[in-house]
């Protein structure tokens, strides 16, 4: 019993001790190699930690952490189960990947800069360890909006650059905002059934208004139509961390909340059937923007919020098991995509795909690394995406008419289409500038990481078993009549991309990039930011200053003008205040007397 | 056995003050070393207090009495309960940040001293007196030194108002220190007025020739008479608390003042009024609170809303800060109009929580503004570069007032928004929340704008990092925030028999009123 809360505990709170000493020890964290080496330990012993809980029981600790009228109204812990332990070796392993590919990244960084990089690194770990190991769903908010915050200075790590700054903190609103509706919802199921319990019986109107509210949460975290946009820009941050927060893990948490919440949403059907049709409406509205993209990440970023609208609409259909096993391969082969495209842009010194080319001689394991994971997101049989891919098309086959079936399946002929260009474009033909001449592979500290997301993209899918058992579901492979016409739209997608030529490719595409070049939704916040709140906010000020304040100073005036009024009564001459005192006993005997 | 830790907590700023009349102007270090004792032995005091107090017990504990007027019924009594214990420790934490924050200070710094120390004395003072008017006459302790020190020790005219309405600033001299202090200074002494005559009318009407308030608490009010009284102190105490419409002196007075005037006046004083209307308005007179709440809770949604609004289009970094305590003071209120334990608890604990966390705000503000010479936001731009801790606090200050889990203005904000949603204040939890929303814009609006972007521009030469003594008031409250934001119970397991006892009271007489009035009706002709 003690053993799997001893090593939860490891896992969450090694990373919050490096945290710590990193924030009250300055001078350690500015020398820059003493963070990282201390953060890389930490990933370290809580990997470890999360692989042997593979081999635990189920155990839970908890402590009172709020009272309030002699009652705990809030406890805090950790729950070491079937869905927590696998999430944790997903995210604490694409953690370790990618701050040992940092060493390499940011090498150039200064160091106070490098250690202020790593700190941050150990933050998240904490946040994202806090939020998979939560025994209840307030503790879950907490890391939710402590992985915000940690995504909020990461993505503004390069503070100095204005669009970074503004990415950060759009990212930050716009989380924020749809964070409202997880606060919503735990107050509404605390009033409801005085816990914030993840597995508690419901009224249907009290579980469907639950289960909207923290969607609405999900919305935001998981980059969902129409709170998509923080995503894209999202890619202002450093590559690795792109790799991490913004493709594995954070925008997972909002999957991630959903399977953690299984038996509340299980009893809200008609939430159920708006997560089906926002997951398949993102994937494909998501997926048509990806190819129109020049920029190499932002690919990469489009692609993640499609292939989330695949988690969501698998997790709308029912399919506990489908979304969170696509969470899993997707964490390995999109964090492998995101670190393969920051080795490409280590070497070639820019994001944009027009400046790449050929770079498949001149760093074969990075090609390698990006094509298994292309191939993987692509869904080609064998590799892990497959299999994944596989489940979710099937968990929504029927629903709706299987309206979102075939609408999932153009998506993923769209996804291996935009894949395929991109491995064209980048790696095949001749060279398109210096830089991409040039390029070379970098040190192990980049490469080993690619090796090991590889890796598990490789072979993921085959344990698809496993992962059905951890959770108490039985799964078997068969290659039945959807997982045939998904292969087959994404084998027409690959090889469109390889024929066809980018001139044909933009013609084909003008349309959506006309609907990109727009991106109606941005403009839309950005107007009502501008010309709602902003004006709100002035014309308020303005009322404070002007009609509240001059209320006041009116009354202080006009006592001062009052005062001034009164003033020539004081004439300072004795005959005019005998006159007054005279008058005054007089009329006051009068008074007495005629009463 | 009597304790005298009270009295030694409330009596040694004081004494330190008395102490400091006798130095010489010239000797400065003595000056500083005497006050920073005199925090100290308070801060200590504090701590002793928390942890001596038995919450198993509860209610009052180490009380201590001296007659002043026994014909009256006027007693010195000081008595810890509940929420003593939390409130001693944020104006003991503020006020020992706000000395070492005070160092640099180089004018007239004996009476500075003095008069800062002689405000903590009456704030201690309000939070342990268990006499009405003794717990005003501290009150007003606390308020008046107010005017001296925004008037001699503040700054003037640092954002003028620009367009058609710059006339109108200039008429009524808008944002000068003599004008703000003034402002300052009248309508918290209109709020006493009212406070004044509602205690005289509570002393009479009770009839029991005392002014202890648990002697007070157990008299019977009418019904109509609690309805008139209540508003009195409400909105006495409550514009000490920045409620709406009655907020205005607390931007102008904040901006002009000093740093540690600021860092006192928004982290303690203007709990003062919250504290006054729950301990005496609401406790006292159960029905006219009853009554009143919807107002109460209406108003104090708007402030909220309001306050974090006009934040966000404020130009002058002072001013940002002092309108998100006008909003942040709105969840106080918020809290105790809920009349629930969650309520209670919440708003005793964003007493503390937003306490320590503007007055973290204003000294990090004061130091960007001594090193910038300006307060205009947007002349700033990329301070981070040179003064990266300055921005990290800052930023801690921003997290905890957006209400981030783990700094200790989440904890305050989810009670107070837990206690309207189970009382069914729908109405006021959802602008509370917007408002926390609206709070995380235009504090990262500011500090975008502030710190982040490119590097300082040559005209901010003496930009440079905090030094010396200036790091003790962010690495005491940074601590605190984080501290009682990961562990609240330090607090929370102390506040809650304290809502508890006076809550249970305030619903006991309420209960027996209504057993009352339906006998009354019952025996009726």
């Amino acid at each position: 019993m003690m053993r799997p809360i001893l090593l939860a505990l490891t896992a969450l709170l090694a990373p919050a001790l490096v945290a710590l000493s990193l924030a009250v020890a300055p001078s350690v964290r500015r020398r820059g190699a003493p963070a990282a080496a201390l953060t890389i330990l930490a990933s370290l012993a809580s990997f470890g930690a999360a692989v042997a809980l593979l081999f635990e029981h189920s155990a839970r600790l908890t402590v009172p952490w709020l009272r309030t009228g002699a009652r705990v109204i809030a406890e805090v812990g950790v729950n070491v189960d079937g869905v927590s332990t696998s999430m944790l070796v997903v995210v604490t392993f694409v953690a370790l990947c990618v701050q040992v590919f940092s060493l390499g990244y940011m090498h150039d960084e200064s160091p106070p800069a490098f250690g202020r990089y790593f700190a941050y690194h150990a933050l998240f770990l904490f946040s994202m360890n806090l939020l998979v190991l939560a025994p209840n769903l307030l503790q879950l908010f907490a890391g939710w909006e402590l992985v915000g915050v940690t995504s909020y200075l990461l993505i503004g790590f390069y503070y100095k650059k204005p669009s970074a700054a503004h990415a950060a903190v759009k990212a930050f609103w716009v989380t924020k905002f749809a964070d409202m509706g997880f606060l919503f919802g735990l107050l509404t199921l605390f009033v409801a059934t005085g816990s914030f319990s993840f597995n508690v019986a419901l009224t249907p109107p009290v579980a469907v208004a639950v289960t909207l509210l923290f969607f609405l949460a999900v919305v935001g975290k998981s980059a969902q139509f129409p709170l998509h946009v923080w995503l894209p820009d999202a890619m202002e941050g450093p590559t690795p961390v792109s790799a991490l927060l913004h493709a594995a893990t954070m925008v997972a948490a909002g999957v991630f909340l959903v399977v953690r919440a299984d038996p509340l949403f299980a009893q809200a059907e008609s939430t159920r059937t708006v997560m089906l049709v926002v997951g398949v409406g993102t994937a494909l509205f998501a997926a048509l923007l990806a190819l129109v993209q020049t920029d190499i990440k932002k690919v990469l970023a489009y692609s993640t919020c499609s292939q989330l609208g695949y988690m969501i609409a698998a997790l709308g259909a029912g399919s506990m098991l489908g979304g969170f096993f696509h969470l899993t391969t997707h964490a390995f082969f999109k964090a492998l995509l995101f670190l393969a495209a920051g080795s490409i842009i280590h070497a070639v010194g820019s994001n944009e795909l027009s400046k790449m080319g050929g770079l498949a001689r001149r760093m074969p394991v990075t090609f390698a690394a990006f094509t298994i994971g292309a191939l993987s997101l692509a869904a080609v049989p064998g590799f892990s995406g497959f299999f994944s891919k596989d489940l979710v098309l099937e968990a929504v086959a029927g629903k709706l008419g299987s309206i979102p079936l075939a609408l999932l399946v153009a998506t993923a002929f769209l996804t291996a289409f935009y894949m395929g260009r991109v491995l064209v474009v980048a790696f095949l033909g001749a060279p398109s500038s210096d830089e991409a001449a040039h390029a070379h592979e970098a040190g192990w500290s980049m490469k080993l990481p690619l090796l090991a997301l590889a890796a598990l993209s490789l072979v993921a899918g085959f344990f698809a078993a496993p992962f059905a058992k951890l959770h108490g579901q039985a799964y078997h492979f068969h290659f039945g009549g959807v997982a045939a016409v998904g292969t087959a739209a994404g084998l027409l997608g690959l090889v469109l991309a390889y024929t066809l030529s980018s001139a044909r490719i933009a013609r084909a595409t003008r349309a959506v990039s006309e609907l990109a070049r727009g991106s109606a939704v941005d403009r839309f916040y950005e107007y009502s930011f501008r010309r709602v709140t902003l004006v709100l906010s002035d014309s308020l000020a303005w009322v404070d200053r002007y009609v509240v304040d001059g209320m006041i100073n009116l009354l202080g005036y006009r006592t001062i003008d009052a005062g001034r009024g009164m003033r020539p009564l004081q004439t300072g001459m004795a005959p005019d205040y005998v006159l007054a005192v005279v008058v005054g006993a007089a009329s006051l005997a009068a008074w007495t007397v005629l009463r | 056995m009597t304790s005298h830790l009270l009295s030694l907590v409330v009596g040694a700023p004081a004494l330190a003050a008395l102490v400091l009349l006798f130095l010489r102007p010239e000797q400065r270090l003595a000056i500083r070393v005497v006050s920073l004792v005199a925090a100290t032995v308070s801060l200590l005091g504090s701590v002793v207090a928390l942890t001596s107090y038995d919450r198993a017990r509860s209610g009052f504990q180490m009380v201590e009495s001296y007659p002043i007027v026994p014909a009256l019924g006027i007693h010195l009594t000081f008595a810890l309960d509940g929420w003593g214990g939390p409130l001693l420790i944020l104006t003991s934490v503020i006020i020992f940040a706000g000395v070492l924050a005070s160092w640099s200070i180089a004018k007239r710094d004996k009476e500075y001293f003095a008069l800062l120390l002689i405000l903590v004395s009456g704030v201690y003072g309000v939070f342990v007196t268990q006499d009405l008017l003794v717990f005003f006459l501290f009150y007003e302790i606390a308020v008046l030194p107010m005017y001296l020190l925004i008037g001699i020790w503040g700054s003037s005219h640092e954002v003028r108002a620009e367009g058609p309405f710059r006339r109108a600033w200039e008429f009524f001299s808008v944002g000068d220190k003599q004008y703000a202090a003034m402002k300052l200074t009248l309508m918290l002494l209109v709020g006493s007025a009212a406070i004044l005559v509602a205690i005289f009318a509570l002393y009479a009407k009770a009839g029991a020739r005392s002014f202890d308030l648990g002697v007070l608490a157990s008299a019977h009010y009418s019904p109509e008479l609690q309805v008139v009284l209540f508003p009195l102190l409400w909105l006495g105490f409550g514009t000490l608390a920045g409620v709406f419409p009655f907020h205005t002196w607390s931007p102008d007075g904040h901006a002009s003042a000093p740093t540690a005037v600021s860092m006192l006046h928004a982290g303690v004083l203007m709990k003062l009024g919250a504290f006054g209307v729950m301990r005496v308005g609401m406790v006292l007179l159960p029905h006219g609170a009853r009554v009143w709440v919807p107002v109460v809770g209406a108003v104090a949604a708007v402030n909220v809303l309001y306050g974090a609004f006009c934040a966000m289009s404020q130009k002058d970094l002072k001013y940002i800060i002092a309108y998100s305590s006008v909003s942040h003071m709105g969840v106080v209120m918020l809290g105790a109009a809920t009349l629930t334990p969650e309520g209670w608890n919440g708003a005793v604990f964003q007493m503390v929580a937003h306490g320590i966390m503007t007055a973290l705000f204003f000294a990090m503000v004061g130091l960007v503004y001594e090193r910038a010479h300006t307060r205009a936001v947007a002349k700033m731009g990329g301070f981070a570069t040179v003064m990266p801790g300055v921005a990290a606090f800052f930023t801690l200050a921003c997290l905890s007032s957006l209400g981030l889990p783990g700094t200790a203005g989440f904890v305050s904000e989810f009670l107070v928004f837990l206690g309207a949603w189970r009382a069914g204040h729908y109405l006021w939890a959802i602008p509370g929340v917007l408002g926390a929303f609206v709070t995380a814009i235009y504090v990262l609006r500011a500090t975008r704008a502030i710190f982040w972007g490119e590097g300082p521009s040559k005209e901010f030469h003496d930009l440079g990092e905090a030094r010396g003594t200036e790091w003790a008031a962010p690495i005491v409250l940074g601590a605190c925030v984080v501290l009682f934001g990961l562990w609240p119970r330090i607090l929370l397991d102390h506040i809650d028999p304290g809502s508890a006892m006076h809550l249970e009271r305030l619903l006991r007489l309420e209960a027996i009123e209504r057993v009352v009035s339906t006998h009354a009706e019952g025996f009726k002709p």
